[in-house]
């Protein structure tokens, strides 16, 4: 089912849907369209659990009628219902109230080079499903062969092959296609009562610069044993090293509290901290989402503002904030590309990489914790406090020592922004938030 | 609303069609297969900054088919309901298997549902968009008016009526009609630059009507804002292991991650879960019940039917400290061979089914409650709780928003922002005193699994534990 909609038939369709919103008394309007193909294998000890194959299509629509906004959305794209929820969406507009920020974002004479981007890759077209299947059975099959691994949650490959249009009242209409692959394996070791688990994945849009079976089967294996027979460790102050992953869910709290949305709101601790000093000079943060092929590359946001490289905070000073249209014209700033859906998002929100080597890091800490998984809810973006269950392996002298289980670690980010001791040069983009390994000077960790 | 008249012809596909889809799902040579029919509508409800400051709609319509073959399940979906389109997705479902025709499909009969659960005076799909918006006003001005150190206020309401149909290979046809509505308000309280959040709201399988007789908008105002004030006062948590007393209510959240999830029979097959080889033994002491009842009237986690059309059954997970049930779906009993419990959900139509929970609750014991705090000298009571997660070798954690120490029995200092962290057979077997005062969570929990999100509840009496790992700062 990897047939498309002709792509004018939906370009058409966004635009009608715009026309028809503007006649029936609509002072602005916009119409994303977002046409999506999944397939997806789990395969599990050998042998396939489930496959997925699907296609399915959606609309969003915004009104705006005298300064009051209306949302509507659909996967019934006939005619009859999106005209029918374009008319009651103007009608709901009338009940709400005035508000002078919305809107959409004025037209922009932008050209946008969507190749250099590299968003699309062709192969997805050629790749069969045996040759999909077989990814998923020989990933999972590789780490088998280690007899530590006790049992497997199992493999998948998913590909995914989206068209975006968007189409506004301003004349803006655009389209563009993506694609993403991925692969993953989760493993267990260990006996029956004390069994760990963990997992690794790849994510690309390019299917040559997947992680092979081989090296996600080792990657999963590693971080699967090493946790075997773990100690609980006394209650303390020590050094933390986050691993690359722990980094990224860091700078996904940063993210949640830089968003113009949160500021606006007043739901972070930055709130009015433009131009402050939030953090010590190793912390350089962009979000750059014109890297070409990285998964948080694209053109332009979800309300068709271009795409730039934001500096947000630059050697410890907080530079910017990360708006959609809404969040800036509050905020009195300009929006920075990050509308996602009717939201803010990130695009590649990154911590610039420092020049000393994960090896280095680990062997600079006499005593304190590696930080490999934590699993829970608990920030707090208003007061940046930060609680989590965690997992790590413990280090005394350079070395790990061992593995430690059912601690908790706490801190405030506010704190932590300011205690980064070192910054890694293992910067790899495998989310749209990434970092490298960082050291903390200091968190509570809790244990016996 | 605009769609009622038509929604019928929405998702209705002539019998006889239903009939040839599922014989076409089956012509490779597939066990079972099966028809999700879903048509949804959603409205929902903004304010902030004292606007009302927008309105959504929003309509998912689709089908998805599956098909098992052995161990094996083919799954697709389409919101294209074309029957040429329907017929393309079940031969991709069918290919799952790869043999020939082996029995047609039997005979579709159409089963009414026997106990609706959630029969509703006004539903809130049909009121008009200004008495929800009455309600959002009602709860937005009680926490704005509530105190000066109150400086936002964000208010929704949701609502949803889901209209399902399965229909399977086995001749089997049910439909289900599900409302769904809440009320949420957060707001942030601030003195002398600090500043924190508080969070309620209500809601369930009812109409608005449950507003006015169950729950006041003004009540989950006000409780928002209490919430958010009583954090200004709060201390940072300690951190170490300490006896801990759970309040009712919230702390359900234990009960889910804890000893739900891994009872979902999926894990337990796959042998994943710690408890896999753990049936019928005693992992608790004999005050310990533990319950998921899909059958509460109009609870969150309720339903008529489960998403694979199976009548679901209120089902004990632990009985006098033995573990002695599962949450099943239609595959992990079928390759258990096990009775079906009607537990297996699905997000949407997007999803094949999981074992999922419902409304899943520890039963009430035989102390009082201030009998248990008394009992504990110095510890940590753990009053709302945010979240939690749980991976299937046990280890768990769960988030509190807010708290209090217990010194020399009594509730003293007000804390924040803790996590509790603990391994489930550990804690179970820590669990020393259940109150009498079983309470269920705020109806407006979902539970996240494989990427699917559906309605649940939790609930439990106060509940001591006789030692655990805070996670705080000092």
């Amino acid at each position: 089912m990897t047939e498309k909609r002709e792509s004018g038939e939906l370009i058409g369709l966004a635009e009608s849907l715009v026309s028809y919103g503007r006649v029936n008394g609509s002072d602005e309007v916009e119409v994303s369209i977002i046409d999506d193909s999944e397939f997806s294998v789990d395969v599990r000890l050998g042998k396939i659990e489930s496959l997925v194959e699907a296609g399915s299509r959606y609309l969003g629509l915004r009104i705006i009628k005298g300064k009051k906004t209306a949302y509507a959305s659909s996967s019934d794209l006939s005619e009859d219902t999106l005209q029918n929820l374009v008319k009651n969406a103007i009608k709901r507009a009338d009940l709400a109230n005035p508000d002078e920020f919305a809107g959409l974002p004025p037209f922009s004479d932008n050209k946008f080079d969507f190749t250099s981007l590299k968003l699309f890759d062709s192969e997805i077209r050629k790749l069969n499903s045996k040759t999909k299947i077989s990814l998923a059975i020989e990933t999972e099959k590789i780490a088998l062969k280690d007899k530590r691994i006790t049992n497997s949650h199992g493999s998948s490959f998913e590909t995914r092959e989206i068209k975006s249009i968007l189409a506004n009242s301003n004349g803006f209409i655009q389209e563009y296609e993506e694609t993403f692959y991925s692969l993953s394996l989760g493993l267990q070791a260990g006996d029956t009562d004390y069994k760990v688990e963990d997992f690794w994945s790849s994510s690309k849009r390019h299917l040559k610069e997947l992680e092979p079976p081989e090296e996600i089967a080792k990657k999963a294996v590693a971080r699967t044993v090493r946790q075997l027979n773990p100690r609980k460790i006394k209650t303390q102050k020590a050094p933390v090293i986050f691993e690359p992953m722990m980094t990224s869910w860091l700078l996904g709290l940063l993210f949640a509290c830089v968003s113009g949305v949160s500021i606006y709101q007043k739901a972070s601790f930055l709130v009015d901290k433009l131009g402050e000093k939030i953090g010590n000079k190793r912390i350089t943060v962009y979000d750059d989402g014109l890297i070409p092929g990285k998964l948080g590359t694209r053109p332009f946001d979800s309300e068709g503002v271009p795409i730039q490289k934001i500096p947000v905070v630059e050697k410890g000073t907080l530079k910017n904030y990360l708006c959609n249209t809404y969040a800036a014209r509050k905020l009195k700033l300009k929006s920075t590309g990050n509308a996602y859906g009717t939201g803010v998002g990130p695009n590649n929100f990154y911590l610039q990489a420092g020049k000393m080597s994960p090896e280095e890091i680990i062997s600079s800490l006499d005593k304190g914790l590696i930080l490999t998984r934590t699993i829970g809810h608990g920030l707090n973006p208003v007061t940046g406090d930060i609680s989590r269950g965690a997992f790590g392996l413990w280090i005394e002298k350079g070395e790990i020592a061992y593995p430690v289980s059912e601690i908790t670690i706490a801190g405030n980010l506010q704190n932590i922004l300011n205690h980064i001791e070192m910054v890694g040069n293992d910067l790899e983009f495998r989310s749209s938030v990434s970092g490298p390994t960082i050291k903390i000077q200091e968190l509570t960790i809790a244990g016996e | 609303m605009l769609y009622n008249a038509n929604i019928k012809e929405r998702i209705a596909i002539p019998l006889e069609n239903l009939q040839k889809i599922l014989n076409i799902a089956l012509s490779s040579g597939g066990d079972f297969s099966e028809i999700f029919l879903e048509y949804k509508m959603y409205n929902s409800i903004n304010m902030e900054e004292d606007i009302l400051k927008e309105t959504a709609e929003s309509i998912s319509l689709g089908l998805g088919i599956r098909v098992i073959s052995g161990e094996k399940t083919g799954y697709g979906y389409t919101n294209d309901l074309s029957l040429e389109k329907i017929k393309k997705v079940a031969l991709t479902a069918a290919s799952i298997a790869s043999g020939k025709l082996q029995k047609n499909s039997s005979f579709l009969n159409s089963f009414p549902i026997k106990h609706n659960f959630y029969p509703v005076l006004n539903p809130a799909h049909k009121e008009s968009l200004e008495k929800k918006i009455l309600l959002v006003q009602k709860a937005y001005q009680t926490a704005q008016n509530f105190d000066q150190k109150i400086k936002k206020v964000k208010v929704s309401f949701i609502d949803q009526i889901q209209y399902v149909t399965v229909v399977n290979s086995e001749g089997f046809m049910v439909s289900d009609i599900r409302p769904l509505i809440k009320l949420v308000c957060l707001c942030i309280a601030e003195k002398s630059q600090k500043r924190e959040a508080g969070f309620s709201g209500g809601g369930g399988r009812v109409g608005l009507e449950y507003f006015q007789s169950e729950l006041k908008p003004e009540e989950i105002g006000r409780d928002a804002a209490r919430e958010a004030l009583n954090l200004l006062e709060a201390v940072l948590s300690p951190a170490g292991e300490l006896p801990i007393v759970l309040a009712p209510g919230y702390s359900g959240v234990l009960i889910h991650e804890a000893v739900g999830h891994l009872l979902e029979a999926d894990f337990i097959r796959k042998k994943t879960s710690i408890f896999w080889n753990k049936m019928g033994e005693k992992v608790g002491n004999d005050q310990v019940n533990i319950y998921d009842d899909p059958t509460i009237p109009h609870f969150r986690g309720s339903y008529n039917t489960d998403d694979e059309g199976t009548v679901p059954k209120k089902t004990p997970l632990i009985l006098k400290g033995k573990l002695t049930g599962l949450l099943q779906d239609r595959l992990s009993a079928k390759l258990m061979k096990k009775p079906l419990t009607g537990h297996g959900r699905r997000q949407d139509y997007t999803c094949m089914p999981i074992p999922r929970m419902s409304n899943t609750y520890l039963d009430k014991g035989e102390y009082a409650p201030e009998e248990i705090i008394k009992s504990v000298k110095k510890g940590f009571y753990a009053h709302k709780f945010q979240g939690g997660q749980v991976e299937d070798s046990g280890k768990f954690t769960f988030s509190v928003s807010s708290g209090f120490l217990i010194e020399d029995g009594k509730l003293t200092v007000p804390v924040k922002q803790a996590t509790l962290i603990g391994t489930n057979v550990d804690i179970l077997n820590k669990i020393e005193m259940i109150g009498s005062d079983l309470v269920f969570g705020l109806q407006t929990g979902t539970c996240s699994k494989e990427g699917q999100e559906v309605p649940v509840t939790d609930g439990c009496p106060t509940i001591k534990i006789s030692r655990m790992t805070v996670g705080g700062m000092e």
